[in-house]
């Protein structure tokens, strides 16, 4: 069973529509990234999955319960991290932790015990006693991180985490929510930072003035927005004859010189493929390398976008 | 045993977790601890001053300045320090970003109140206890009886808890920065005002101390302590209903609450009559329940028509129960129905508490009357514009100016007649004696003077209103019965039951 399952929710504020029929499902140990331009419906759809707002058609499943019927049990299995992350005033690390463990009904040992696991799990133990106002952004961040844990959430909602991070906050960060997804849990995180994204997540849902572009793995998107495959050759003989002979086998076009070799657009399938490779080492050329290039999750969030606002 | 079954700890446990927080902020900073002192060392330093200028001298008089002094002070701590702490720690969820956190936690918005209530609370008791012993000293200094100490003091909590309940619902309230300004410096304003009208109770009270011997001046005392402590449940309703989610019934707390202002007008209604005999106390009180309530009924009549998807999920599946908790559902059309079953229910009290005595039969239709003129008047001015305004009530900004406007209409509604009365030379006019001046209208009618013209106005306003709001009425029943047969088609969920109450693991 999938532990987030959106079901086709729209929302509506005024005459902008926010989100429209978005789709999509996050199951236990997976981390899906949530990518969108500004004005996209990201956190509209965040909110609607932790219960903050209400879609006007379709519905959110966590762990199979409905946020519209049963708000208060579905709450109980969402950690929902938003961008504006809050903090008192006042207030040790472990007064808020304590505070928020009081607040999920957490008592007795189990609270304490509670409290110590996600200060050890998000190593904010050298700094218990000081005040979160004179915390950095980093740390406040790895606090709010602390504070979605406590009632130990099967599924996780992280917006913008990594906003204002300095890289070792952001790597920290990364490895962090990696640990969270070894734990079993469900995580859709949403970032502007794609690469950050292309490093931690499984799968992506793509976003767009409310409507969803394309969700799956990032080989499976770059799949359904293109058939063509990248592939990098490199010869003893130079790039020049390469790409003479490349350019007269099937299934080749788009051959440009890169890197000492070259860099050409494949459509042929798979068995295709291995004829092509057959061809080129019978080719006397003395190929010494033959690599289809990894998808990049900028190429595909820049081929499924327009990058208009709403 | 475990650290976990010491007792301390399982109290500890059992503390509202907003309760712990704010007293733990409130330790650590500065805020409290700097006015705690401030007002500890003035009070001691005004009770020093008034000791040394004694002279070895003791009189009456002596003792109730003195009292008044030390009065005075812990008026500014309890009724002026401690509401406005209150009002700025539930203004700190929205600046600090705190109030979306704390609506997907577990905790209740009864809770949340609650918690802020209690520490204020906790702060006073503080003030309270502090300046126990000057209290006590000015008791032995003689001039001041316990009587008016205790009423005083019954008067100062009461007063204390219902400022704060205030200060949190309007707090609540404020979501913009804008917003929260201008309530601080309404709020801080009314405190003052606040502070004044204190003293000058407590002036009375100390001064004279045989206006708390008769039965009047205690019943005026019980009846203060009431209106505070029912002022404080209306706060306390309308920061519930803020801290509940915008998509989760916000109305249906504040509607439970409405009805008991009537109920509570009836019962004192009821005590004031059999106590002092008559009928103006009777109507008098309904009068008083309908002006409160006429604010209320605004809201709840300009409210949107149709039942969120997470309130319809909640109607009853029996149809004759959701019959019966109609009125109380969110919806400009229910809140018709709550209005009119308000007015019945006030109007009924009124007859069952003069039907058992020796009351005129006409005295008892004539109090009806009246009662039915107080409630009809503040149905009227909401229900006629409100329907009105329904074909446009989707849109917030709409609905605001609304309510805007037919607050404003009540008072304008009152004083344009009377500057028309100045050009067009109508003398009973500009002294506010016009068809459209409720108090007058009714107070016309209670001396038995020819206030037709008021009836009139009235009576059309009434059947406008009624004809107008018949639409709302009927769209609104066949709604709930939609949602609670929806409810009985739909399969149970399954999943709940189990879930309920347990953390997720």
């Amino acid at each position: 069973m999938s532990a987030l399952e959106v079901q086709a929710i729209s929302k509506r504020f005024g005459t902008l529509k926010a989100v429209d029929d978005v789709s999509f499902t996050v199951h236990p140990g997976e981390i899906m990234g949530f990518i969108g331009p500004n004005g996209a419906g990201k956190t509209t759809t965040m909110r609607i999955c932790s219960t903050l707002e209400l879609p006007d058609q379709g519905d959110v499943l966590v762990d199979g319960i409905s946020v519209i019927e049963e708000p208060r049990a579905a709450r109980r299995r969402i950690g929902f991290m938003p961008d504006s992350y809050g903090a008192y005033a006042n207030t040790s690390i472990t007064d808020y932790l304590d505070f928020f463990a009081r607040a999920y009904g957490l008592a007795g040992d189990r609270r304490r015990q509670q409290v110590a696991r996600v200060i050890e799990f998000t190593s904010l133990g050298d700094l218990v006693e000081k005040e979160i106002s004179s915390l950095s952004k980093g740390l406040k961040q790895r606090l709010c991180l602390a504070k979605t844990l406590l009632h130990d959430p099967a599924v996780m909602i992280l917006d913008e985490p990594a906003a204002g991070l300095d890289p070792r906050a952001r790597v920290e960060l990364r490895e962090l929510v990696k640990a969270l997804a070894g734990l079993g849990k469900a995580i859709l995180v949403s970032s502007h930072i794609l690469t950050e994204l292309a490093e931690m997540c499984t799968t992506v849902t793509v976003i767009e003035r409310g409507t969803m572009r394309g969700t799956g793995s990032v080989a499976a998107i770059a799949r359904g927005v293109s058939t063509k495959q990248i592939i990098f050759a490199r010869t003893l003989t130079g790039p020049e004859r390469l790409e003479r002979t490349l350019l007269e086998l099937p299934h080749v076009s788009e051959a440009r010189r890169e890197r000492e070799g070259v860099v050409f657009e494949y459509a042929g399938t798979q068995d295709d493929l291995v004829t092509l490779l057959t061809q080129l080492a019978g080719a006397g050329l003395g190929l010494v390398e033959f690599a289809p290039q990894q998808v990049n999750l900028e190429d595909v969030f820049l081929s499924l976008t327009e990058g208009k606002l709403q | 045993m475990s650290a976990s079954t010491t007792p301390g700890l399982r109290i500890d446990d059992r503390l509202n977790p907003i309760l712990v927080k704010e007293v733990r902020q409130s330790l650590r900073g500065k805020y409290f601890r700097v006015l705690f002192w401030l007002t500890l060392g003035l009070g001691t330093l005004i009770g020093l001053s008034i000791v040394a200028s004694l002279g070895g001298e003791n009189s009456d008089e002596t003792g109730q300045i003195f009292f008044m002094a030390m009065f005075g002070v812990l008026s500014a701590a309890v009724h002026g320090f401690v509401p406005f702490s209150a009002f700025l720690s539930t203004s700190a969820e929205w600046d600090e970003n705190t109030y979306d956190l704390l609506v997907i936690s577990n905790l209740r918005p009864r809770q949340i109140v609650q918690g802020k209530l209690l520490s204020a609370l906790i702060q006073a008791l503080l003030y309270y206890s502090t300046f126990g012993p000057f209290l006590v000293f000015a008791f032995l200094l003689n001039g001041v009886d316990l009587l008016s100490i205790v009423a005083l003091l019954s008067g100062s909590l009461a007063t204390c808890v219902a400022l704060t309940m205030l200060g949190i619902a309007a707090s609540s309230l404020a979501s913009t920065k804008v917003l929260r300004v201008v309530l601080m410096a309404l709020f801080g304003a009314g405190l003052v005002v606040a502070w004044m009208f204190g003293m000058g109770m407590a002036g009375t009270i100390t001064f004279q101390p045989q206006s708390l011997r008769d039965a009047e001046g205690q019943t005026a005392v019980v009846a203060y302590v009431t209106i505070a402590l029912l002022v404080a449940m209306l706060g306390n309703s309308v920061a519930n209903s803020r801290f509940a989610h915008e998509e989760e019934n916000r109305s249906t707390s504040l509607r439970v609450m409405s009805t008991l202002v009537v109920l509570c007008a009836s019962l004192w209604g009821a005590w004031l009559h059999w106590q002092f005999g008559g009928i103006g106390s009777l109507w008098a009180c309904h009068a008083v329940a309908a002006a409160a309530l006429f604010v209320p009924w605004i809201f709840f009549m300009t409210e949107p028509e149709p039942l969120g998807r997470r309130i319809a999920a909640h109607v009853p599946r029996n149809s004759l129960l959701a019959l019966l908790a109609m009125p109380f559902l969110p919806g400009g059309g229910r809140a018709v129905q709550l209005a009119l079953l308000q007015i019945a229910l006030a109007v009924s009290s009124s007859a069952l508490v003069l039907l058992p005595s020796s009351t005129p039969v006409e005295e008892i239709v004539k109090t009806c009357f009246l009662v039915g003129m107080a409630y009809g008047y503040a149905f009227a001015i909401a229900g006629l514009p409100s329907a009105i305004g329904a074909f446009f009530l989707e849109r917030p900004s709409a609905r605001m100016l609304l309510r805007i406007f037919i607050f404003l209409s009540l008072p304008v509604g009152v004083i344009l007649p009377a500057l028309a009365g100045l050009f067009l030379g109508i003398r009973e006019w500009t002294r506010f004696e016009h068809p459209f001046n409720p108090v007058w209208v009714i107070a016309d009618f209670e001396m038995q003077r020819s206030g037709l013209g008021g009836l009139i106005v009235l009576a059309a306003g009434l059947v406008a209103a009624l004809l107008l709001n018949t639409p709302r009425l009927f769209a609104a029943a066949r709604e709930t019965l939609a949602a609670s047969r929806a409810r009985k088609a739909a399969p149970k969920p399954s999943s709940s039951a189990p879930v309920a109450d347990a953390p997720a693991s």
